[in-house]
């Protein structure tokens, strides 16, 4: 399975992580889970938050993004880009930035489209209810009328390897080991020298 | 290749009146975004001046004010009673600014003077 991945970057839309019966692992802050897709389907674009009129110079509270959160046992892999011309900050989950560097937090504007038209680098995947945050900040000198974000991207439902029904003790070991394909995808941010 | 594509955020600026005649009364038309990373500069994509005053005169729009002002494009013509629209079908140039766009026109007679209002594209 050469071609199941994160952050592909070929032409045209996002693609999948991850096919019927493939094996996966989540990685979500400093827990791993081995799980099976047994289900998955796209998800079109659209506005998953508005974070409402932002005046000049100022930065919105850190907001969730509940329209991001995953049923129970599903996660989602998602692109995103602001159509408003606000200055975005991504937190996965709240509490841990995404895209942290030594000294930054990196931020995302209206211009991804243009420098990054499939939107590789604004990937994300998130773990059931562990949604993502977003704070967006105007610099222009006039007010914006609403900060809105659209995503697109997949859903797709699992089951446990490691337990209940589909348990695979052998095929767990397997997947550590590396012997066994599986799609390591990440569902939140990581602190420094964590 | 994405990279091979031009930043183009283009977006309006508020009206503003140009109410007296001189740089020394040359006022902001739009303000420099702040950026949270970097630094941000803008591109004058259009510009639309209604000319209520009572004759024609020219525009200057630059930076800066009074002796400092600098001009960033040459002497825009305006009409009273009319409107005049510059931009990429005027083969208006996109001049940059890293600094606030100041604007003022060359002769006012009249109380109600010109509004000017810019579209601007946002690099950075």
């Amino acid at each position: 399975m050469p071609d199941l991945y994160i952050f592909k970057a070929q032409i045209g839309m996002v693609d999948p992580v991850a096919l019927q019966n493939q094996n996966v692992c989540i990685h979500y802050v400093q827990n791993q889970y081995f799980r099976k897709v047994d289900f998955l389907e796209a998800i079109p674009p659209h506005q998953c938050i508005n974070l409402g009129a932002l005046a000049a110079n100022t930065q919105s509270a850190r907001t969730n993004v509940v329209n991001l959160e995953m049923p129970d046992n599903e996660f989602g892999l998602f692109r995103w880009w602001p159509i408003d011309d606000a200055q975005i900050r991504l937190y996965s989950p709240a509490g841990i930035a995404k895209w942290q560097l030594r000294n930054v937090q990196v931020p995302i504007d209206m211009n991804i489209v243009n420098i990054d038209p499939n939107l590789v680098s604004t990937e994300i995947a998130i773990w059931e209810n562990n949604r993502p945050a977003v704070e967006a900040f105007n610099g222009h000198a006039t007010g914006l009328g609403a900060v809105r974000i659209k995503a697109i991207g997949y859903r797709f439902h699992t089951v446990s390897l490691e337990s209940g029904q589909f348990a695979s003790p052998e095929l767990v070991k397997q997947l550590k080991s590396g012997a066994q394909p599986c799609t390591h995808i990440w569902c939140s941010g990581r602190g420094i020298g964590d | 290749m994405g990279l091979l594509v031009d930043e183009k955020i283009i977006v309006p600026g508020p009206i503003v009146n140009l109410a007296a005649a001189g740089a020394a009364a040359a006022v902001v038309i739009y303000t420099i975004p702040v950026a949270l990373l970097g630094a941000k500069s803008v591109k004058i994509h259009a510009v639309n001046i209604y000319n209520n005053a009572a004759g024609a005169t020219q525009i200057l729009i630059g930076n800066g004010v009074g002796g400092a002002f600098a001009a960033l494009l040459p002497a825009l013509d305006t009409f009273n009673g009319l409107n005049s629209a510059y931009g990429p079908m005027t083969d208006l140039l996109q001049a940059e600014s890293f600094a606030n766009i100041t604007a003022y026109p060359v002769a006012l007679v009249g109380v109600l003077g010109i509004n000017i209002q810019l579209e601007i594209i946002v690099i950075g």
